[in-house]
């Protein structure tokens, strides 16, 4: 095409899509004008403003501030952990969705895949890699680029072992992915013995998040199926537990569990505070889960179920081997939408005066060096944007899901 | 109709069999989805009450011909003028011709949260600003003519699709429109009920309606139809009579085509 | 083999018999969730001894004083807990509808603008739903509650207001809003308001009857909405006035005067509250708009309707009914979510009730009472959700 193409081209586009009429082009300008003031305003505060505050603190935003020396690794060995879990779970789903044509699979030991690799994992991840290079440049940590490239370096291994695993080890490889975490979890408490009180900042939410949503999830298919029942003591308790949990503030349950949980217990099985706050997470959440997968089971044709009844099967086979499979599948966007939900719950710890990203964003505020210089905007600005990534990329990821998975439009 | 010889001079789409006047002409209209061309140079003319019926196999522009006719899709080039009012961008030539072309859906699409007798007086109402009474006169009496006046009351979503469909014919005809068009007005609907369908619009055309009507039905085009066009990659390839496709048509593409519907 | 004579029902033994199984289970789930009831009672029962505070099912502590002040409302340290629990009963609910509105308005216009055929308005709609979905609501009441009120990041220190003349003016101490108040009683002139409302209404049926019998046009929504300004008009000037508008300005100091003051926590959580729900409420109205087959805008433009006609007539009434169980959803969501006022020390329900426990009401009757008064607004949620969903329901459908 020629330089004039493209310029009717581009001419065309923008007399379609902005300047279409009068009433038209008045909105474009005045949209225009103000999403670049919007932008101006957004960038002059990132680049403009001093962030020593931050720089400083920028362990204690990402851990907390009790973890510190050698105790530092724990963190990092769980996320090499993921980053390698995860990376042989995309080889092993990329070779199972091209098991017909072994030639459109990107093997990461093969030079001249490598462009693509890294074009469809820039394109998917951006925000998280914007973020990382944000506080390696903010920091100037070489330890810190040094465990970033290791990690990279950990998913890229793991793609290429993924790529060689025997057809049919996905369902092994999402399990393993999904055990990372745990494992990443009990190395830091019992491996490297911190303390449940000790976990702070993006560290300890991440962990409240993730324990949620592990928990939270066959207790929600058990009050699913339990609202499905036809045993009316079986449906009642459902009902009951279901509507409570999702008629009461998570505000207000999290008090409880900080508050009235210990009256409850005989003081020598009161668990600790971050503890307290995981478990009510995790009954809130089983409450939303079991909502999302009774939506999943009603869309379920009927036909299923008697089909595999006229086979013979016993119930609790139809509903693991035949029921439970589909409508699960059905709802993974949903159950992703609830995960991003509760990810950004997780920030209500802060009502309950644990060390989590918000609670320490203010503690900078108030250090010798940075008191009374209002800069609570860049400590909160740090911790909103940490938040924002993650459940934008989620929920990126989960309309990308929506659409390869085809439900949500009939 | 007739079965005698087609006359040659009807080989050409833009000569009509109609009673009176052309009351639809399309010249060297196209049409383009992105890169890809619908509508290649069509020249077609439709007379008064003449019944005009396009054949062709799936994504040869057929409905998208008659989807320009009422400005659901924009025509690229060419010139199409409904009535004496050539369609354009200006907004009351459109509104002109659509009130003056009523259509039927492949989907019915009928308006679900709409009563039956609603849908037929929506349109007569808003557009034409009938009294009430008199549009629900009116109304009755069209679905009178489809054979469901005991319907009137009902939502759409309680009747069988061939009622549906009765009901949208009625919709459409309740604007009193000079001209009807249909897409695919039976392909949606189970086989008992194409039956009840066709029989409605085999009486519309006895009453001297100008239709086009886009189907496969041959049987219904053998009855009704003053001329069938063939449609295939966006072109006009044949035209003749219905007796003229059955007994010789003189297009190879026509044949193999016929051979896979008939 | 005669018919009288049927056989008899083979009968399985008990430990096979469907119907006896099914009974067995669930006494047993009975008595599973009964005895982990029991237990957590009696241990509830044994620490509330041990710890000498009123027992579990003694609510005798709403009666006594709360001792202290709210800020903003006359409460005297004197009156009872319950009173002070009342206060924040009517603060959430206050909230609640004020910030439904806003919401509903914000969220809307948003939900249209996504599905603009300008590229920019709808690139800024979609740039504002990613950024406020995704942000968790708490950090955003923050934001605006210590970075943009307390520590005055964005607004200036008192002294140095700024304002959009007579309208509304805002430092760090709170944003002013130009308000009507009454000068005497209010109840004349809203007798005067209701009766305008429901005269208006009768014009706008007279109006559509009118329309009906003739076919022609007779404008029933404007002829309603003149009538009704001109009732109110007239009514307020033959009660001489009885309103007066309280504009708010900035004094030669530099201070805010007049208009309607929200404070700091009542204005970061209302804020709050609204950007964030209504990014929500933006994905649903577009969703709903786009559920609408395109079949129908389709066959109501080959019936000739008007773009206007349309949309009224038949796309907005079909998307509303797709949009009201997730509205209602978002509505409960943030009745829920103005808890988040503990966070800021807005004194509304939850609030009050951990002030209240923090000075020594015991902690398992308070929350007890906490949660079900929100499970009554979640129940009467869903009841009129249920009702809506019920009139609106089509039927065969």
């Amino acid at each position: 095409m020629t330089a004039g193409g493209v310029t009717t081209h581009a001419g065309a586009w923008i007399r379609q899509n902005l300047f279409r009429n009068a009433r038209d082009s008045i909105l474009t300008v005045v949209f225009g004008a103000l999403l670049a003031f919007l932008t101006y305003r957004a960038l002059s505060f990132v680049l403009g403003e001093d962030w020593e505050i931050q720089r400083q603190n920028m362990r204690n935003s990402l851990v907390g501030p009790e973890i510190s020396g050698t105790d530092l690794w724990a963190p990092v060995i769980g996320i090499w952990l993921i980053a390698a879990a995860v990376g042989v779970m995309i080889g092993a789903l990329d070779r199972s969705q091209h098991a017909d044509q072994p030639g459109a699979i990107l093997d990461p030991l093969r030079p001249a895949h490598w462009r693509q690799i890294a074009y469809r994992t820039v394109a998917r991840l951006w925000p998280v890699f914007a973020l990382v290079v944000f506080i390696l440049l903010l920091t100037g940590s070489t330890t810190g680029l040094l465990v970033t490239l290791a990690a990279m370096a950990l998913a890229f291994l793991g793609r290429a072992a993924g790529v060689r695993l025997p057809l049919g080890s996905v369902r092994w490889a999402a399990l393993a992915t999904a055990l990372a975490p745990i494992v990443a979890v009990l190395i830091i408490r019992f491996g490297f013995g911190i303390d449940w009180n000790d976990w702070g900042g993006f560290l300890l939410v991440a962990f409240a998040g993730a324990a949620g949503i592990a928990l939270s999830f066959p207790l929600g298919i058990f009050l699913a199926l339990g609202r499905r029942s036809k045993l009316p003591v079986m449906k009642g308790l459902s009902v009951a537990y279901i509507e409570f949990f999702r008629g009461v503030p998570l505000v207000v349950l999290l008090l409880i569990g900080s508050l009235v949980i210990g009256l409850f217990l005989p003081r020598s099985l009161i668990p600790s505070e971050p503890i307290r706050a995981v478990i009510i997470f995790t009954l809130f959440t089983a409450a939303y889960f079991a909502e999302v997968v009774r939506g999943g089971l009603q869309s379920l044709p009927e036909g299923q179920e008697e089909a595999a009844k006229a086979l013979g099967l016993p119930a609790w086979r139809i509903t693991s081997f035949i029921v439970l499979p589909q409508a699960l599948r059905n709802v993974i966007p949903a159950i992703v939408g609830q995960s991003i939900s509760l990810w950004k719950d997780t920030s209500l710890m802060f009502i309950i005066g644990l060390a989590e990203p918000l609670r320490l964003a203010s503690a900078f505020t108030r250090q010798p060096e940075f008191r009374g210089q209002g800069l609570i905007t860049l400590t909160l600005f740090f911790a909103g944007l940490i938040y924002w990534i993650v459940s934008f990329t989620m929920s990126r990821e989960s309309q990308r899901l929506e659409r390869k998975l085809g439900v949500g439009q009939r | 109709m007739s079965t005698e010889p087609i006359a040659e001079e009807l080989r050409d789409a833009t000569v009509t069999r109609g009673a009176g006047g052309v009351i639809i002409e399309l010249a060297q209209v196209d049409k383009f989805f992105g890169d890809f061309q619908a509508l290649k140079d069509v020249n077609m003319k439709v007379g008064k009450q003449e019944v005009v019926v396009v054949i062709g196999p799936s994504g040869s522009g057929k409905s998208t011909l008659i989807r320009c006719i009422n400005r659901l899709e924009e025509h690229d080039a060419g010139r199409i003028v409904v009535d004496g009012v050539e369609l354009s961008n200006d907004i009351k030539a459109i509104r002109e011709v659509r009130r003056e072309t009523g259509m039927v859906f492949q989907q019915f699409n009928l308006f679900p949260h709409l009563t039956v007798l609603d849908n037929v007086t929506l349109a007569p109402r808003q557009v034409r600003k009938t009294p009430r009474a008199e549009a629900e006169r009116l109304g009755r009496q069209m679905l009178e003519q489809v054979k469901i006046p005991e319907q009137a009351d009902k939502y759409p979503a309680q009747l069988s699709g061939g009622q549906q469909q009765r009901v949208a014919i009625a919709r459409a005809l309740a604007m009193q429109p000079k001209v009807m068009l249909f897409d695919e007005p039976t392909s949606a609907l189970d086989p008992e009920m194409i039956n009840e369908v066709l029989e409605s619009m085999k009486e519309l055309a006895r009453t001297g309606m100008t239709m086009i009507v886009v189907t496969h039905e041959m049987g219904f085009a053998r009855e009704v139809a003053d001329r069938v066009v063939f449609m295939e990659e966006g072109q006009i390839v044949e035209v003749g009579t219905a007796e003229h496709f059955f007994t010789n048509p003189s297009e190879e593409r026509t044949k193999l085509f016929l051979s896979q519907i008939l | 083999m005669t018919a009288a004579q049927a056989p008899a029902r083979a009968r399985p033994p008990l430990w096979r018999d469907v119907r006896v199984l099914r009974v067995v289970g669930q006494a047993a789930a009975l008595v599973v969730v009964g005895m982990l009831l029991a237990w957590l009672w009696s241990n509830l029962q044994n620490n509330v001894d041990s710890l000498g505070i009123p027992a579990p099912t003694d609510f005798s502590y709403l009666n006594q004083p709360v001792g202290q002040s709210i800020a903003g409302s006359d409460l005297r340290p004197t009156q009872s807990r319950l009173d002070a629990l009342q206060v924040g009963l009517v603060r959430t609910i206050q909230i609640a509808i004020v910030g439904i509105i806003l919401t509903t308005i914000l969220g809307v216009l948003l939900g249209i603008a996504r599905l603009s055929q300008n590229w920019l308005v709808a690139t800024f709609a979609r740039i504002y739903v990613e950024l406020f979905r995704n942000t968790p609501p708490l950090v955003v009441i923050i934001f605006i509650y210590l970075g943009m009120f307390i520590n005055g990041g964005f607004l200036p220190r008192v002294g140095d207001a700024v304002e959009i003349p007579n309208l509304l003016a805002a430092d760090i101490r709170g944003i002013s809003v130009l308000w009507v108040s009454f000068t005497d009683s209010p109840w004349p002139y809203l007798l005067v308001l209701v009766g305008a409302i429901a005269v208006g209404w009768g014009v706008v049926r007279w109006r559509n009857h009118v329309q009906d019998a003739q076919g022609k046009p007779t404008y029933p929504m404007l002829s309603g909405l003149v009538v009704f300004l001109a009732m109110a008009i007239v009514g307020w000037l033959a009660l001489g006035g009885p309103t007066e508008l309280s504009a708010p300005s900035v004094a030669e100091n530099g201070r805010v005067t007049g208009g309607n003051k929200l404070t700091p926590e009542y204005a970061a959580l209302l804020i709050g509250l609204v950007l964030y729900t209504a990014s929500h409420v933006a994905e649903i109205t577009r969703a709903s708009i786009q559920a609408v087959a395109r079949g129908q805008d389709e066959a109501a433009k080959a019936l000739g309707l008007s773009a206007g006609q349309r949309l009224r007539k038949v796309i907005l009434p079909q998307a509303l009914r797709v949009a009201i169980p997730p509205l209602s959803n978002q509505y409960l969501n943030l009745t829920k979510n103005s808890s988040l006022a503990v966070a800021i020390a807005y004194v509304e329900m939850t609030r009050v009730t951990s002030d209240l426990v923090a000075n020594g009401a015991p902690a398992f009757q308070a929350f007890l009472l906490l949660a079900f008064l929100y499970l009554l607004i979640s129940l009467a949620t869903a009841l009129i959700t249920n009702f809506i969903n019920g009139r609106l329901a089509i039927p065969g459908r």
